[in-house]
C-alpha cells in the first residue's frame, strides 16, 4: 500500500518568525511574528489562523535574536558617495543604488535630506525624492512597494534654506533665504512639491489615496522673517515643521510650537545653548516637540546625550545627519554646498569641513548611533530602538504604518543580534581628567578592545568595547532583502 | 476509573501531557484517520499545553493529523477578545504547534443561530469519528466544561448561563470586574464528554479539593457534574497532592497502590491503542450503570453510607454507559484477569480465585448482601490493615461525626452509630 499523497498546501506568502525577542511597546517580548510578502504587511496571526485558515509557508527560528521594526532615519544627506543635494546626470540611477545599499544598514525608510540649495536645484532634485512606498505614478520610482528597490523614501527633508544666517553650520550662507509669505516657500521648493495629492486607485474606483507632499519635512528658523505666519500653512498640508539652525529665544520657540512646530532638528547643534534666564529652544523640550539627536560620539558630549534623554525620552529621535561619505574609507572628499568646491576630511567618525574646523555632518550609520546612544544615555535597548522606529514614525504621522510590529503595519523589519560588554564606557573621564600621555598609555594597554579616534578638538577619544549591535537580516515589505554573511 | 496523584501541579501536568503524547503517537493518526482530541481552557491545562508545545518543538509529537474540539466559548465576545477561548487556545497552544486551522474546532459564540451552532458542532465531532480523548479540567463547584451545577448529565452541546460562582472565579481574567464577564457560554454537554472514548481530567490545587471529593467519593449527582465521569468506562483523573485534601486517606492510599500495581502491569503489557477494539467489548457487560451498591470494607461502615448509596469508589470494574462504541485503554487493562473477573456472573473463572487469593484484594464482605448480585467476588476491595471482616465497632470515618442514625441495608437493621464513638471532633 502506497502512502497517501497530499497535494502541497497553497502558498500563503506568510513567513513566521519564532524564537525571537520582538519589540512591542517599551519592551522586548518573546513572541512570534507573522509577515506577508503578498500584502507586504505584518499579519494578525490569530485571525489569519481562525478566520482565513492559513498557515505560514515557512517558519524561521531566529535563535533568540531581536526583531525590531525597520529603522527610520529622518536626516540623511547622502551615503556611499552619493549626495542628495548634488545634481548629476545619473541622479536617479545613483539614488536607486544608494537605496539598495542603505537598506543593508537596517534603514528601511528615510527622509532624504537636502541642505540649503538654490531654487533651481530643489525643483530638479525634489521630484526624485518623493515618497516611494505609496502608490503614486511618478516617473522616478519604478514599481511602488517593490522590496527589491531597497530603502524607501518617506519624502524629502528640506533642511533650509529658511535658516538663521547666524547658525548656518556648513550651509552656504548665500543660499539662505528669508520668507515673508507662503509664496516665498513655493517659489523656492516648487509649489507642486508642497502639495499633497490624492489618487484614485483603479482597482477600487472610490477609495481616495492621499499621497503626502514630496517635501515631508522642513527645517527652518521660526524667528526669521514671516515664518510664524507660514508654519500653520505648512502644517495644514501635512508637512512636518522642525526648528533648527535657529537663534530662537525661549519665547519664540514656544510660539513656534504653538503654531504647529513638531520637531527640533539636531538638538543643541546649530542653536543657542541653555542659559539661566534664556533657556532658548531647549526650554520647550518636554512641552511637545520631538527632537533629533546626532549621537555619533562627535556632535554631542555624552553627558549632553544623557541630559537630553532624561529631559524628554519619549521625544528623542536618533538621526545620523550622515553625509555622502558614510560607508566610504577615510580620506578627503569633494563636497559642494552650492557655492564653489569644498573638501570634507573624513577621519574615523569625524567629518570636518577643510579649513574651517566645523563639523560637517556625520559618517556614522544609524546602528552605530544606537550603540553610541546606549553607551552615553544608559537607556535600555528597547527604548533606544524606539528612538529610531516608533518615535520617528509618530513624529511623521506614520504610527501604525511604520516603526511598529503591530498587525497591519508595513512588514519592514530588522533582525539584530545584541551583546553587551561588561566594561563601562570610560570616555568622559579619560578625556576630561587624564593627561595626554596617560590616555595614550591607556589606549595602548588594551589594544584589542579599543578604537582610538581623534575628536573634533584633536584630543584622543577612547572607545571601549560597548554594546554591540549587529544587523543580521533586513526584511522589506515581507521579503528578505539582506542577510549578513557569516 | 483511574485516579493518579502526583506531588505537585507540574508533575501532574507532565503526566497528562506525556499521556496525551503517548496516545497520539500510538494512535498513529493519518489524514483519513485523525486523532480527535477534546480540549479545555482555564488555568488548569496551562502546564499541559506548555509541555505539549515543548514536546512538539523537541519533535516528540506532531499535530499534523490531530483534530481538536474545544469544550466551550463565551457568547457575545469577539474571537480576538483577549479573554476569548479562541485567543486562549491560540496563545497557549495553537500558535506554537503544527496544527492546521481547518482541524481546529471551537464553538462560535457569535453564531447567528446558537442552537444550530451546537447541533453542527456535534455533527462535526461525529464526522471526525468521535473524540478519542477528551482532556478536561474541573471547576471549584465540580463543573465540567460550562456544565454548571444542576446541568443535565445527559446533555449534549448547549447554551449555558454561567453560575454566579463561575462568573466570580472568571472575573480574575477580566480585570477583576465580574460585570464584564459574559453571562452565557456555549459548551459541550456532559454526555458529549462522556461520549469520548477516553476522558482525562486534570485537577490542581486545594481549591478543587472539595469538588474532587464529591466527584470521586460521592455519588453521581448533577450538582457536581464531573461526578458523571463515574459512568465512563475509561476515565482518568490526575491531580496534585493539594487537590486530595478532602479525600479520605484510604481513598488516596488505595489509588496510589492501584497505580503502583498498574505500572508493574504496564511494564509487561504495553498500552494498546484503541484503533482495533477486541471482540469482547465492554458492551457485553451487564452491570447497569447506576445501580451501584455500597461496597464497603466492613459492615460498620454501612450505616451512614448505605442509604445514600454513594460509595462505590472501591469497585474497580468498568461499567457500561449507553455507549457501545468505546473500547479504550483501561478497559482492556481491566480485562486483565488480575482484578477484573469475567463480567458474566455465571462463569467464575480461575481469575476470580486469583483475585480472592491476592493479599491486596479481598472479597467485599458486604457484597454478599446485595440482592441480585450473585457474584460477590466482582466487588473486590483493597484490604486494609486492621480492618478485618469481623472487625469491631471502630468508627474511623470523620464523616460519621454528628451522625447517629439507623440505616437499613437490604432490610437488615444495622446498629446505630453513636456520635460519641467518633474519634473526637474534627
Amino acid at each position: 500500500m502506497s502512502p497517501p499523497t497530499h497535494p502541497p498546501p497553497p502558498r500563503s506568502g506568510i513567513t513566521k518568525f519564532t524564537n525571537c525577542l520582538v519589540l512591542r511597546g517599551n519592551s522586548l517580548v518573546r513572541d512570534d511574528i507573522w509577515i506577508s510578502s503578498v500584502t507586504g504587511k505584518i499579519v494578525d496571526a490569530q485571525s489569519a489562523f481562525y478566520d482565513s485558515l492559513v498557515v505560514p509557508d515557512t517558519a524561521i527560528d531566529l535563535g533568540g535574536r531581536i526583531v525590531s521594526p525597520g529603522f527610520i532615519d529622518c536626516q540623511l544627506n547622502g551615503a556611499f558617495g552619493f549626495n542628495f543635494s548634488t545634481l548629476t546626470d545619473d541622479y536617479a540611477d545613483r539614488l536607486r543604488e544608494l537605496n539598495k545599499k542603505l537598506i543593508k544598514t537596517g534603514v528601511t525608510s528615510y527622509l532624504p535630506t537636502l541642505t540649503s540649495q538654490t531654487s533651481e536645484l530643489y525643483k530638479k532634485v525634489l521630484p526624485h525624492l518623493s515618497p516611494s512606498g505609496t502608490t503614486t505614478t511618478t516617473t522616478t520610482t519604478t514599481t511602488p512597494r517593490n522590496p527589491l528597490n531597497g530603502a524607501e523614501s518617506l519624502g524629502a527633508h528640506a533642511e533650509g534654506p529658511f535658516l538663521n544666517p547666524l547658525r548656518n553650520g556648513v550651509h552656504n550662507p548665500s543660499a539662505l533665504r528669508t520668507a515673508r509669505s507662503f509664496t516665498d516657500l513655493e517659489d523656492v521648493y516648487g509649489a507642486e512639491n508642497l502639495r499633497p495629492t490624492t489618487t484614485t486607485p483603479a482597482e477600487t474606483g472610490k477609495m481616495m489615496n492621499v499621497v503626502p507632499p514630496t517635501v515631508r519635512m522642513i527645517t527652518l528658523a521660526p524667528e526669521v522673517g514671516g515664518m510664524m505666519r507660514v508654519i500653520p500653512k505648512l502644517v495644514r498640508r501635512g508637512i512636518v515643521v522642525s526648528m533648527g539652525h535657529s537663534e530662537a529665544s525661549y519665547e519664540q520657540a514656544k510660539e513656534a510650537v504653538g503654531k504647529g512646530v513638531r520637531m527640533v532638528t539636531h538638538l543643541l547643534n546649530a542653536m543657542r545653548g541653555m542659559q539661566q534666564r534664556e533657556p532658548g529652544i531647549l526650554g520647550v523640550l518636554g512641552a511637545g516637540p520631538y527632537f533629533g539627536l546626532v549621537c555619533d560620539g562627535v556632535h554631542l558630549h555624552p553627558a549632553t546625550v544623557k541630559l537630553a534623554w532624561n529631559i524628554h525620552p519619549e521625544g528623542l529621535i536618533l538621526v545620523t545627519d550622515a553625509m555622502h561619505v558614510l560607508g566610504l574609507p577615510d580620506g578627503r572628499y569633494p563636497w559642494t554646498n552650492g557655492e564653489g568646491e569644498h573638501w570634507i576630511v573624513k577621519k574615523g567618525r569625524v567629518l570636518e569641513l577643510e579649513g574651517t574646523g566645523s563639523i560637517a555632518g556625520s559618517s556614522s550609520s544609524l546602528v552605530e548611533c544606537i550603540e553610541t546612544f546606549l553607551r552615553h544615555s544608559g537607556a535600555p535597548l528597547p527604548l533606544a530602538l524606539r528612538a529610531v522606529t516608533a518615535t520617528p514614525a509618530a513624529m511623521l504621522g506614520l504610527q501604525g504604518v511604520k516603526g511598529t510590529l503591530d498587525p497591519g503595519a508595513d512588514a519592514d523589519l530588522v533582525v539584530l543580534s545584541f551583546s553587551e560588554s561588561e566594561e563601562e564606557e570610560q570616555v568622559v573621564n579619560k578625556v576630561e581628567n587624564a593627561e595626554e600621555g596617560t590616555k595614550s598609555a591607556a589606549a595602548e594597554t588594551t589594544p584589542g578592545n579599543t578604537v582610538t579616534t581623534p575628536n573634533a578638538d584633536g584630543h584622543e577619544q577612547k572607545k571601549q568595547r560597548g554594546p554591540d549591535l549587529v544587523v543580521e537580516e533586513v526584511w522589506k515589505f515581507g521579503v528578505r532583502v539582506y542577510r549578513r554573511e557569516e | 476509573m483511574r485516579f493518579i496523584i502526583r506531588d505537585d501541579p507540574t508533575a501532574a501536568s507532565a503526566h497528562v501531557a506525556n499521556y496525551i503524547v503517548d496516545r497520539i503517537n500510538r494512535f498513529s493518526p493519518t489524514p483519513k484517520h485523525p486523532f480527535a482530541l477534546g480540549l479545555p481552557t482555564g488555568s488548569t491545562p496551562l502546564g499541559v499545553y506548555q509541555i505539549l508545545v515543548e514536546k512538539y518543538k523537541a519533535g516528540e509529537v506532531s499535530f499534523e493529523n490531530v483534530v481538536t474540539f474545544n469544550m466551550d466559548e463565551y457568547i457575545g465576545i469577539p474571537r480576538h477578545h483577549p479573554e476569548s477561548y479562541h485567543t486562549f487556545m491560540w496563545k497557549h497552544l495553537f500558535s506554537h504547534i503544527n496544527i492546521h486551522p481547518r482541524n481546529v474546532h471551537i464553538l462560535n459564540g457569535n453564531a447567528p443561530d446558537l442552537a444550530a451552532e451546537c447541533t453542527e458542532y456535534e455533527a462535526k465531532i461525529r464526522a471526525a469519528g468521535g473524540i478519542e480523548l477528551f482532556l478536561a479540567g474541573m471547576g471549584e463547584d465540580g463543573h465540567i466544561a460550562f456544565n454548571e451545577p444542576g446541568s443535565s448529565l445527559a446533555s449534549h452541546n448547549c447554551i449555558k448561563a454561567l453560575s454566579h460562582s463561575t462568573v466570580l472565579a472568571n472575573s480574575r481574567f477580566f480585570g477583576g470586574d465580574s460585570a464584564s464577564v459574559p453571562r452565557t457560554a456555549l459548551t459541550v454537554g456532559v454526555q458529549t464528554v462522556l461520549n469520548a472514548r477516553e476522558v482525562v481530567v486534570l485537577v490542581l490545587g486545594p481549591r478543587k479539593a472539595l469538588a474532587l471529593q464529591r466527584c470521586l467519593e460521592g455519588g453521581v449527582n448533577h450538582m457536581w457534574t464531573l461526578s458523571a465521569l463515574q459512568l465512563h468506562p475509561n476515565a482518568m483523573i490526575v491531580c496534585d497532592e493539594d487537590a486530595t485534601l478532602e479525600l479520605q486517606v484510604k481513598t488516596v492510599k488505595y489509588f496510589k497502590e492501584i497505580e503502583k500495581l498498574a505500572q508493574d502491569h504496564d511494564s509487561h503489557h504495553p498500552l494498546r491503542t484503541t484503533t482495533n477494539p477486541p471482540k469482547n467489548a465492554m458492551s457485553t457487560a451487564t452491570t447497569p450503570a447506576l445501580t451501584t451498591s455500597p461496597t464497603n470494607t466492613s459492615p460498620e461502615d454501612a450505616p451512614d453510607r448505605g442509604s445514600t448509596s454513594d460509595e462505590h469508589y472501591y469497585t474497580y470494574n468498568a461499567r457500561t454507559t449507553d455507549l457501545d462504541t468505546f473500547m479504550a485503554h483501561f478497559t482492556q487493562e481491566a480485562s486483565e484477569p488480575r482484578w477484573v473477573p469475567d463480567p458474566d456472573p455465571n462463569t467464575n473463572s480461575d481469575s476470580d480465585l486469583d483475585l480472592a487469593d491476592d493479599d491486596d484484594f479481598v472479597p467485599d464482605s458486604m457484597s454478599s448482601r446485595i440482592i441480585g448480585d450473585p457474584n460477590p467476588l466482582r466487588r473486590a476491595t483493597p484490604s486494609s490493615p486492621g480492618e478485618g471482616q469481623d472487625d469491631d465497632d471502630d468508627v474511623d470515618d470523620e464523616m460519621m461525626q454528628g451522625v447517629a442514625e439507623v440505616s437499613v441495608v437490604e432490610g437488615t437493621l444495622m446498629r446505630p452509630v453513636e456520635v460519641s464513638r467518633g474519634r473526637g471532633l474534627m
